[in-house]
Parts: C-alpha cells; structure tokens; sequence
C-alpha cells in the first residue's frame, strides 16, 4: 500500500506498478486488436492444447501465447521458422512481470497484402449497395429442384444430395460442376450461377459453395466476380462455403449465407414428413372442428325430436280437442238454463193472464160507476131540471147582447120546443120579477 | 378458377390452409360457411400434397457437349453417402 516517508514521496508497491503498466497497456488501442508480422522461433505445442512461441523480427521479440479454444480452427501446423501474420493484442502476466502476445488468428505471411485487398473489395462492394439487406430475396419454402455449383467430387455435393435426400426424398438436384479453388476456380463458380440461373433448367434456389479448406482455398469465393455473380443471381442464392472464422464475401452478396454445405442443404430443403404433418393436421383441425359442429347440431335435432309434440303429434291436437269439450260442455249447460229460465218465464206470462183479466174487471167496474155520474151532467138532464136552451138562427144564445127587440128564437125544453118572439131584450137578470 | 388455383404457390396454399383451420377453430362460423370454408380446406390440402408429390427423385448434372451447348445428365448417387457414381465420367467444370 501506498506510505508516507519524511519527505513527502510516495512509494509504491510493486503490484501497484505492475497494475498500473496493465492497465496502460490493455487500454492502449495500438496494443490490441492488431495484426502483427513476425517470424516464429521456440515453438512449444504445449500438452494441454496452447501453443507458445516467441514472434520475432531482427529488432525485436515478444512472447506470444495461441490458447487452445482460438488455435483450435488452425487449418495449417505452425513450424519454426515460420513468417507469420497474427492477430491479437498484448496483455500482462503480472505474477512474472512480463508482457505477451495474446494471439487469436495466425496467417502466413503473404496473406497480409491478400486480406488488405479483400478489405478493400468489401468496402467497395459495400458502398455500391451489393450486400444491402433490401437486396435479399425470400427462399422458396419448397423448392422443388435445387440447383447446386461445386465441385463434383468434393465433400460438398455429396453433403447436399445426402442431406437434401434424407429430409426431402423426391427432391431434383442439378448440379453445375465447377473448379472451387486454383486456377480458373473463379470463372467457374461464375459460369456455374450464371448457367444456374437459365430459366430452363427451372431451379428454384441455388447452393454455391465448397467444403472447409485454408484461407487460399477458398479465396475464390472473396473474388470480385464470384461475389457479384452470387449478388446478381435473379434466383435465390446461398453460399455455401465452410470456414471457421472469416465470412467469405460471397457470404455477404449472397441471400443466405450457410456455415457449411451441408447447412445450406438444411436451409433450403424442408423436411418433407413435417410439411406432410402440418398439412394433416390442418386438415384435421378443420376435420375435428366440423365434426364437432355437426355433431351439436344432431345433438340439438335429437333433443328437439325427443319433445313430446315430435313423440306424439296427437297431442298437440289432444289439447285443442279438450278445450274444444270443455266449451261445448259449458255451452250446453248455458242454453239448458236458457231455456228453463225462459219456460219458467212462459208459464210466469200465465199467471200474468188472470192478473190483467182481474185488472180490467175492476176498470170495467169503476168506469161504469163514472159513467153512471157522467149521466146527471148530460144536457137532457139538465133539461129536465127546468133549464131551457135558446137558439137563433140555429145559433145557441148565449148572451143578450147578439137578440135584438123582434127577433124570432127558438127556446129548447126538456120534452119539446117554442118559437118565440123577443119583446125586450135587457141585461138585467131578474130571477125574482118579470120584466 | 382452374388456373387461379394453379398461380398459387405451395407456401400461400399451406398458409390459407392454416388460416381456414383456425378460423373454423375460432367458432364463428355457422354451419354454412363453415362447410364452405372445409371445402376450400380440403381442395388447398390436396394442392399441398400434389406439390409435395411433383418432384421426381433425381439428380442430374450440366454437362458441356462437343458443340457448345449445355445439357443434362441424370446420374446415379449412393444412397448412404450422396456419392456420385462414376464422377470420374463427368467434367468438373462448365469451361
């Protein structure tokens, strides 16, 4: 830990410098992630799968370290002697106190320039818009022929008919041979898309590619031609070529890109057996759903047909016929008491007979006796009781005043009459004396 | 009709087949259109099942004969390991 002393300065401890020269150098971006070119001397293929050497060059040497899980895809064996291009970063082993070269890729020498140039290529190719993702187009979910571009006796196409096969038994494949690596790779692979791609061989989906080699092995598949004929295949292309840590530009140009042929297989051959299952059990699902349906509605009509009316129709009738008895019986016991009521009534009008007979009797009776009194008020008994009746001219003489002195009037009496002549007419009634 | 039936490919077959199951699925039919709608099921089955049969097993490589022309030749694999017999007859290259 960090102390005081008399004058002031500090002191560290020997980690803390070791910590701190760690730190420095694991930051320094000029360190780490860097291609370094060396010559390789005191090589040890340790036991337990690391590889240590020193990588060198005439004014300098630093020790390098390749652990096993990066050296594990090393597809060339590493000698002394060797020039070298490796890649990693420097790091510090503060137990030792020394510093070393964490590699995680080794190239030979030469392939420097090489991977400069397909840098470059990819930048290029990139700006121009070849690997853009809008350029993809979809694989055919079944494709029925494949069409495939490698070599006829590689480990590629045997891989690709074994797997397109197992996973689709009828499947076509048409291959175009073609050289993947050395002289004239490159306009093979190319003539082999650009043949792929006549409509009359009618392929669906193209398999270009190789099995896993070196880094030179598969340079074709990062030339500038193979890589814009796998961009400008009209039909769907995978590229297929087997590496462990670089992507092959044809990887990017491609529509897919597969690790391995037998990848690429897999991606664009389905499974025959499953698209057969899905398409049962779409059916069945349809099958089961319609039979389900079915089934409620014969449920329903039973239920419906299990009713009393279905079982026995009569008695939707039975019910009328009863109310229809019911309104007979109470009509009939109605026009019963009618007619009682109205024979009772009849012999009522009977009794009514005798009543009114009895009635006119008594009017009868009492009209004769007013008859009887009537008599007495009759002129001709008034007559009898002195009291005379004068006429003139016919006319009853009611008043003085229509007799003159002179006139000649008839006076009736009770048994005859007299002409008479007037000898006085006066408006006095004098009972008493004569006038 | 024919012809439209023919147009469509087996992934929108497979697709429409799966939407007319879940639809029937969902109950919302009535019995009528579900009918219907099994119909048309069944007829998008058999399209699927007619295209999975329309590949004849084969593999066949382009070969570049004398005249410059490009042809096909059915050739003979080993079921085990997809190893083409006799490659020794066969160019390696269209060039």
């Amino acid at each position: 830990m960090i102390e005081e002393i008399e004058n002031n300065e500090t002191v560290y401890s020997v980690s803390d410098i070791t910590g701190i020269l760690k730190q420095l150098i694991e930051s320094t971006p000029q360190l780490n992630g860097v291609w370094v070119k060396g010559e390789i001397s005191n090589l040890t293929y340790h036991s337990s799968g690391h590889i240590y050497f020193s990588l060198k060059d005439e004014g300098a040497v630093i020790q390098a370290v390749f652990f096993k899980h990066a050296n594990k895809h090393l597809d060339f064996k590493l000698e002394e002697g060797m020039s070298v291009v490796v890649f990693g970063g420097v790091t510090v082993f503060e137990k030792r106190g020394s510093y070393q070269f964490i590699v995680y890729k080794i190239r030979k020498e030469g392939l420097g320039e090489l991977l400069q140039k397909i840098e470059k290529l990819k930048e290029q190719l990139y700006k121009e818009g070849l690997f853009a993702p809008e350029r993809k187009k979809p694989l055919p979910a079944l494709p029925r022929r494949i069409g495939v571009v490698t070599s006829p006796t590689g480990a590629a196409i045997r891989d690709i008919i074994k797997v397109a096969m197992r996973r689709f038994p009828n499947i076509e494949i048409i291959l175009a041979p073609a050289k993947v690596q050395g002289q004239g790779a490159v306009e093979s692979i190319v003539t082999g898309i650009r043949e792929l791609n006549n409509p009359e061989w009618e392929v669906d989906v193209i398999i270009a590619g190789r099995g896993g080699g070196s880094f030179e092995d598969l340079m074709a598949f990062n030339e500038e031609p193979v890589v814009r004929a796998f961009a400008g295949s009209k039909v769907p292309i995978i590229s297929a070529v087997g590496h462990q840590i670089d992507h092959p530009l044809s990887d990017l140009a491609a529509d897919v890109a597969a690790p391995t042929p037998s990848a690429a297989a897999e991606i664009a051959v389905p499974v025959k057996a499953e698209l057969v299952a899905a398409i049962e059990t779409h059916t069945k699902r349809m099958l089961r759903r319609l039979a389900m349906m079915v089934e409620s509605f014969a449920n329903r009509i039973t239920l419906i047909t299990r009713r009393r009316v279905f079982q026995n129709p009569m008695s939707l009738v039975e019910n009328y016929e009863l109310t229809l008895a019911d309104i007979e019986n109470r009509l009939q016991s109605l026009m019963q008491k009618r007619i009682t009521g109205t024979k009772e009534r009849l012999s009522r009008v009977k009794d009514l007979e005798l009543i009114i007979k009895n009635r006119l009797q008594n009017y009868w009776h009492i009209f004769m006796m007013n008859a009887s009194k009537l008599e007495h008020l009759s002129p001709v008994s008034v007559l009898k009781r002195g009291y005379s009746i004068t006429l003139k001219d016919s006319q009853v003489v009611s008043s003085v005043r229509k007799i003159h002195k002179g006139d000649v009037i008839r006076v009736i009496v009770y048994d005859g009459s007299m002409q008479c002549d007037v000898q006085s007419v006066s408006s006095e009634v004098g009972f008493g004396k004569k006038g | 009709m024919e012809k439209k039936a023919k147009k469509i490919t087996f992934e929108d077959a497979l697709e429409e087949l799966e939407t007319i199951a879940s639809k029937l699925e969902s109950g919302e039919l009535t019995l009528e259109q579900s009918i219907q709608f099994y119909e048309k099921g069944v007829e998008l089955a058999k399209f699927c099942r007619q295209k999975l049969e329309e590949a004849e097993r084969k593999i066949e490589v382009l070969q570049k004969q004398p005249d410059g022309t490009i042809q096909k030749k059915s050739v003979k694999v080993k079921e085990d390991t997809g190893e083409i017999e006799d490659d020794e007859d066969i160019q390696g290259s269209l060039l």
